[in-house]
């Protein structure tokens, strides 16, 4: 077969879309390559499952960048063993057909010691089949269903590799819960995506908040795909709540924020995290009325918080948002320093110091309950998490009092 | 409710009459018109970042590049493949996804925001959103602009070309060229309307693809033979999505959107405009 040049001249798409094809060819190589190298040193490896495209590309990066800082951290202090720590990173897309597949081909084929991830609730649970079949340690950062601690309670020996690191739904609405006393709210506006863990989330706060005389007075899931801001703006600030709890870490929280704004200038609002943990965003909205962010950790909780917000910055730019970020940190910081702690990195070493030991995080320290969920909430030594208030150009920690 | 609807649908109907346009004049759907309004968004966003955060600076600019972008896109891939039915819906499609990984590389696939600042507040305290306001009247101007072009002496070759090219060609017109042309001034359209909405949303790589989903309903409903049919018809659908939204729950509003869609096209197959006129004619 011959290509005239003359194809090329005739049709510069072609010539761009070649060219596209073969730049993608070269991203495809060049890490298999590099993990084939990788694979020759001495070195453990953590399997990264993240959504790196689609819809939820923009948190699935966040977890990967704050991955990398974590490991880069973790061969600084030394590495493990003295062996370097290097991660292998799968794109889930948001889909749990691939995360799963994913899930296997790193564990299989890449030989990863170890899993995070992944993002979604329904991948997770997913990923949990493939960390359960091959019996290898997987630490769920940020999916909350009550599923994933459900299925380790219900069947220990099939999942008892799997912990979760981030704070579980119960615990969630437990630490909103402890907030909303604190900022004088009896009646709330519950609103966000109609997907699974909003929903959960939702019924659990209401359960929990009930028995305090705190009562949600309107509550909306709006369409992820084609969202209806302006009715559900227009009727969450006419049921006259004392607050809204805004229940979306994705980019619609802050068109949903720029609507409700329009309509109640002055009405409290509560991100329940995510997106409007970014500073840049928050900045464009109008600021009549308080905004509030729930997070893991953030800059000037602890010293190490601080530390970990100021190489991130350094590192990317732009401060962390305080949960799909901070949590997989953590992550890999917890599953490092168990490593270590049970010096060796093999499964059957690894998880019992995990369920018996303390590990100290950038939200503090983490233990495990018999579920294998970390200890988040209001209770002694448990992590609290940070509510913060943005302000004009900058944020402040307000709860819990310090 | 009714304003919301009116401003949102208002500035969809300035997309979905660049849709028709190409529809119409070119005979292609452009799968990769949603990419355009992104380009606009992107471009708003850009000059907010340099401290110009009027969209009404940003539409314009937006639109000569889409428009430079659409010309280039037209002639180089659309005309010489419109003979290949499949080959358009499937290659509009590709560079769409094309745009949409672009615009991830160079401003990452976070959400962007540009300040939207405070609303306007009209008589007896009725809250007006600033942006709803200027987004729905220069969408307006612009398409009141497209209708007088297109019935007067300037939009001829377009009319002609939508009835027969082979006409058109015998006449002495530049076919492709205005093909191209057209094309290039409908992307544009989709950019302007990309820039007047975007302060009002999370601008992110795939910010188009709602509003080229409505926009292609709004032209398969309308038709593609009247300006103000389209106008008023985005607007409908507009206030019908947030009556859905308010009456049954904000969830079903999409949804009953496309399910009434679906019913009035199996009344009414060609489009509710073209049956009118044939009825009228």
């Amino acid at each position: 077969m011959t290509v005239r040049t003359g194809t090329f001249r005739r049709s510069p798409l072609l010539l761009i879309g070649t060219a596209t094809l073969f730049l993608h060819l070269l991203s495809v190589a060049l890490p298999a390559a590099s993990a084939f190298a990788a694979s020759q040193q001495d070195t453990l490896k953590i399997g990264v499952l993240a959504p790196l495209s689609g819809p939820y590309a923009a948190g699935g990066t966040s977890f990967v960048q704050a991955v990398t800082l974590a490991v880069e951290q973790a061969n600084a202090e030394g590495g493990v063993f003295g062996q370097r720590v290097t991660t292998v990173v799968a794109d889930t897309q948001g889909r749990v057909d691939v995360a799963k597949a994913e899930a296997l081909r790193l564990v299989s084929r890449e030989k990863v010691t170890a899993l995070v991830g992944a993002y979604l609730s329904e991948e997770t649970v997913g990923v949990m089949e493939v960390a359960a079949a091959q019996r290898t340690v997987l630490l769920v950062p940020v999916a909350a269903t009550a599923e994933i601690t459900g299925m380790v309670r219900r069947e220990y020996a099939r999942y008892r590799y799997v912990f979760r690191v981030g704070y579980s739904l119960p615990q969630w609405a437990e630490m909103i819960a402890a907030f909303l006393p604190d900022r004088k709210v009896r009646r709330y506006a519950f609103v966000g995506a109609g997907i699974r863990w909003n929903r959960e989330l939702g019924e659990t706060l209401e359960r929990t908040v009930s028995p305090r005389g705190i009562v949600p007075v309107y509550t909306a899931y709006y369409s992820p795909g084609n969202p209806a801001f302006d009715t559900v703006a227009v009727a969450a600030a006419a049921s006259s709540p004392d607050m809204v709890i805004l229940a979306d870490p994705g980019r619609n929280s802050v068109s949903f924020l720029k609507r409700l704004r329009e309509v109640a200038p002055a009405l409290p609002v509560l991100s329940v995290g995510g997106a409007l943990g970014d500073a840049r965003l928050a900045a464009s909205i109008p600021r009549a009325g308080p905004v509030y962010v729930q997070a893991a950790a953030w800059r000037g909780v602890s010293p190490a918080a601080t530390a970990y917000v100021e190489r991130f910055e350094h590192r990317y730019g732009a401060a962390p948002v305080g949960y799909s970020d901070t949590l997989p940190y953590d992550a890999v910081t917890v599953l490092v320093a168990a490593w270590r702690k049970a010096g060796s990195a093999a499964t059957q070493a690894v998880v019992p110091v995990l369920e018996r030991g303390a590990f100290e995080g950038v939200a503090g320290t983490y233990r495990f309950d018999a579920s294998h969920q970390a200890v988040w909430g209001t209770g002694a030594g448990a992590l609290r998490g940070t509510f913060v208030r943005w302000e004009r150009g900058a944020s402040r920690i307000v709860f819990p009092r310090r | 409710m009714l304003l919301d609807g009116l401003f949102a649908g208002g500035t969809y109907a300035l997309m979905a009459a660049g849709m028709a346009l190409i529809l119409g004049v070119v005979k292609v759907i452009n799968l990769s018109h949603g990419a355009f309004f992104t380009l606009g968004a992107y471009v708003a966003y850009a000059l907010a970042e340099r401290g110009v955060e009027t969209p009404l600076a940003a539409a314009p600019l937006a639109a000569v590049i889409a428009f430079a972008f659409g010309v280039f896109l037209g002639k180089s891939f659309i005309n010489p493949a419109r003979k290949h039915p499949f080959a358009l819906p499937v290659g509009t499609l590709a560079c769409a996804l094309l745009f949409e990984q672009a615009a991830q590389g160079i401003w990452g696939p976070h959400p962007l925001s540009i300040e939207s600042g405070d609303p306007w507040i009209g008589p007896g305290g009725l809250v007006i959103r600033r942006w709803g306001v200027i987004a729905f009247l220069s969408s307006a101007a612009l398409l009141g602009g497209l209708r007088w072009i297109l019935s007067a002496r300037p939009g001829l070759p377009l009319r002609l070309i939508a009835e027969d090219e082979e006409i058109a060609g015998s006449l002495g017109m530049d076919v492709e060229a205005i093909r191209y042309l057209t094309f290039g001034g409908a992307c544009a359209m989709a950019a302007a309307a990309g820039a007047l909405l975007a302060p009002s949303a999370a601008v992110t790589p795939m910010i188009g693809r709602a509003p080229l989903l409505l926009s292609l309903v709004v032209v398969i409903v309308a038709g593609m033979d009247s300006v103000a049919a389209i106008f008023l018809l985005s607007i409908g659908l507009g206030i019908f999505g947030n009556a859905c939204a308010w009456f049954l729950s904000p969830q079903w509003s999409y949804v009953s959107l496309l399910v009434a869609v679906c019913l009035l096209l199996s009344a009414r197959p060609a489009g509710i405009v073209v049956l009118a006129c044939r009825r009228d004619g």
